[in-house]
């Protein structure tokens, strides 16, 4: 709890450029946050990049939990390769996906021009493809833990309940949204929240791509903080740590928002 | 910053940001906390700790050393600051802050009058604060004009421009000379953009400040910003985006790869260039609209700060490093310009160095003097790139940030 009590101190305090705390201002430093011209970006931005890094990887982790967890010859080693963009330093991958994207020497626009099927596109300069990009990183390095979190879900649901859905002659998609999917609740629900949080918190990616880019237009909330505090003619460590706290009122209201949501439609079920 | 647990990441952002403890620095006389930024892989560390363990069978004081890489080395101190753990010597590329808050020694508190009177006098001034000096110079680079002679050779091209016309002229043959060529790299993505819209402002006549008053939307600065709009969107002789390039991984990678035609950059890309021996590159003065080309000097800074029991062990620290042995040795090593007479003097035989000691004397400085550049620097890397995108405003992007110089301004008073 320290940090957090440290953080919304630090909110309420005005500090010089260098860093040298000079005194107390009550309020101040959120009145001036909610004036930033950049915050609606930021916070639209910060909101496309939770729900769609969060959903589509959720929907692909189904499909790879699902494939995983037939039995096929060398499903170990592919299990093992899922794996592999975990281990992997978040900073190292996202320079690397900056060569991957790079207009001049970026292997996806030779795959492009190689195939005829583009023209080469600037990925992380162009503004109508920058947040996609990230996207697609952020959907590749979370793959992951929710695919696991999902496997062990399934690992959980007992054999006999397949024998008597196939008794009762249920088909296939139909064995998948009667009795996988529900009984699969628990382990999706605790993968949302955690990504919920983890894709929100998630600095290296989008501060690694966007680098390039001047001003707010692409920055999520945590890269707008930093930016605040450290990078921008702001540079202001009080209004970057009100900047912290919104952010920690923001998370937890999307856990609670969702938690209610499911919790609702469980009641409706 | 890597943290995959969200808790984690959520409280250790917060610690970072938010540490402020009470009660008072711990100005520790036998341990000196030396802060230096990373100037390369190969020659920082090394000299640094081997002039700490000099300094410390000299003076028996230990030396606690950080080395800290550029993108962070701003984050930490600030936060070294906030935590009330100042170092006790800093190396930065900028002071005026810290002196402006009370931080620092003066130069005349920790320094010989022979040490003191050694500095080049533009470099000494451009370490002051209130006409007192409070930023020592440590080191200095100058910018310079890269032009590939292959790709000139190629194009036509005879001579490197000596005006701007005759540099978009040479650009647009170089662009046509074959596919994917590039006449003129310009970065001013958020990296270093100040640095590349400083040589441009001066050489069309403008400049940041006139007297105390900041001039940063002047009519000559509208027009020079136009004119490298027009390079990138009319006369289409940049490289892709260029307010979105960076220098080190855009402008310098392309310019090494030989896919560039001209680029301005300074030493250390010379000593890359001559590593790699693959681009046949000369160097120049600046293309200009006025009578003599300008380039931009930069210096960096050694800050002593003031603490109850620090100042004899900071003293003999910083006369160290200025022995001029010491103090040439890394400076010859990491390529860079000296910033002492005794420096010049040994360093002018190198004739790798001499096109930039040649400049190195009419070079400008940036206002580093002025507080408000701290942030005018960050204001100018994180916006000026807008402007030179399709559909930029050049005038406008100018006028944001006078406005907002201005503002600062006043703010100070």
């Amino acid at each position: 709890m320290y940090p957090a009590v440290e953080l919304l101190r630090a909110s309420v305090s005005r500090y010089s450029i260098t860093g040298l705390y000079q005194g107390a201002v009550g309020g101040l430093n959120y009145r001036r946050l909610v004036e930033q011209d950049a915050l609606p970006t930021v916070v639209a931005n910060t909101l496309m990049w939770v729900i769609a890094v969060v959903g589509v990887t959720v929907v692909i982790s189904l499909v790879l939990a699902q494939l995983l967890d037939a039995s096929f010859p060398g499903r170990r080693v592919v299990r093992w390769a899922v794996i592999v963009p975990w281990a992997a330093s978040l900073i190292i991958t996202a320079k690397l996906f900056v060569w991957v994207y790079d207009y001049y020497f970026g292997a996806l626009n030779h795959v492009l021009t190689a195939l005829r099927l583009a023209e080469p596109v600037d990925w992380l300069g162009n503004d109508a493809t920058v947040m996609g990009a990230m996207i697609a990183v952020g959907v590749f390095v979370s793959l992951p833990f929710t695919t696991y979190v999902l496997l062990a879900g399934l690992a959980t649901i007992p054999g006999d309940v397949y024998e008597a859905a196939r008794l009762d002659g249920a088909s296939a998609w139909q064995t998948y949204r009667s009795v996988t999917l529900p009984l699969l609740g628990p382990a999706l629900l605790v993968a949302t929240v955690l990504n919920l949080i983890y894709v929100f918190n998630s600095f290296p990616i989008v501060w690694t791509l966007n680098d390039r880019n001047p001003g707010f237009g692409h920055d999520t909330m945590v890269t707008y903080m930093y930016k605040v505090a450290f990078k921008s003619a702001l540079r202001d460590v009080g209004l970057a740590a009100a900047v912290g706290v919104l952010n920690l009122v923001l998370v937890l209201l999307a856990v609670v928002v969702y938690l209610r949501t499911v919790r609702w439609q469980d009641a409706q079920a | 910053m890597a943290l995959r647990r969200p808790l984690v990441a959520l409280l250790s952002l917060a610690a970072c940001l938010a540490l402020v403890s009470s009660g008072c620095s711990r100005g520790d006389a036998n341990t000196l906390k030396v802060v230096i930024a990373d100037y390369s892989k190969d020659h920082t560390k090394p000299f640094w700790q081997s002039l700490a363990a000099d300094y410390t069978k000299r003076t028996g004081v230990k030396v606690d050393l950080q080395v800290i890489d550029w993108n962070s080395i701003d984050q930490q101190v600030t936060t070294m600051i906030q935590n009330n753990q100042p170092p006790d010597v800093l190396n930065l590329n900028s002071f005026s802050s810290y002196a402006r808050d009370g931080l620092l020694y003066a130069a005349d508190e920790v320094l010989s009058p022979q040490t003191r009177g050694d500095f080049l006098p533009a470099f000494a001034q451009g370490g002051e604060f209130r006409g007192v000096l409070y930023g020592l110079p440590i080191l200095a680079s100058a910018r310079a004009f890269f032009f590939n002679k292959q790709l000139f050779a190629q194009a036509g091209v005879e001579a490197p421009p000596r005006t701007w016309n005759q540099l978009v002229t040479a650009a647009a043959r170089i662009r046509d000379s074959g596919p994917g060529m590039i006449g003129y790299a310009l970065p001013l993505g958020p990296e270093e953009a100040q640095a590349e819209w400083s040589i441009w402002m001066w050489n069309n006549g403008g400049d940041w400040k006139k007297g105390d008053r900041w001039t940063i939307n002047s009519e000559q600065n509208v027009q020079t910003l136009q004119f490298l709009a027009d390079l990138a969107n009319r006369h289409r002789v940049t490289q892709v985006n260029p307010g979105k390039t960076n220098r080190t991984d855009g402008a310098f990678q392309l310019f090494k790869d030989g896919k560039v035609g001209m680029v301005i950059g300074f030493s250390p890309l010379a000593a890359q260039l001559d590593a790699e021996g693959k681009v046949d590159y000369g160097v120049t003065a600046m293309p200009t609209n006025e009578r003599e080309a300008v380039t931009l000097g930069v210096q960096d800074y050694l800050m002593a700060f003031k603490k109850k029991t620090n100042r004899e062990a900071v003293r003999q620290f910083l006369e160290l490093y200025y022995q001029p042995d010491n103090i040439t040795r890394w400076i010859a090593a990491e390529g860079f310009l000296p910033v002492t007479k005794a420096g010049v003097d040994r360093l002018s035989a190198n004739a790798k160095l001499r096109p930039y000691l040649e400049v190195l004397p009419k070079a400008r400085l940036a206002p580093t003097s002025d507080p408000v550049w701290d942030k005018v620097k960050l204001d100018v890397q994180q916006n000026i790139g807008l402007a030179v995108q399709p559909g930029g405003n050049p005038r406008q992007v100018l006028d944001g940030l006078q406005q907002r110089a201005t503002a600062a301004a006043e703010e100070r008073r």
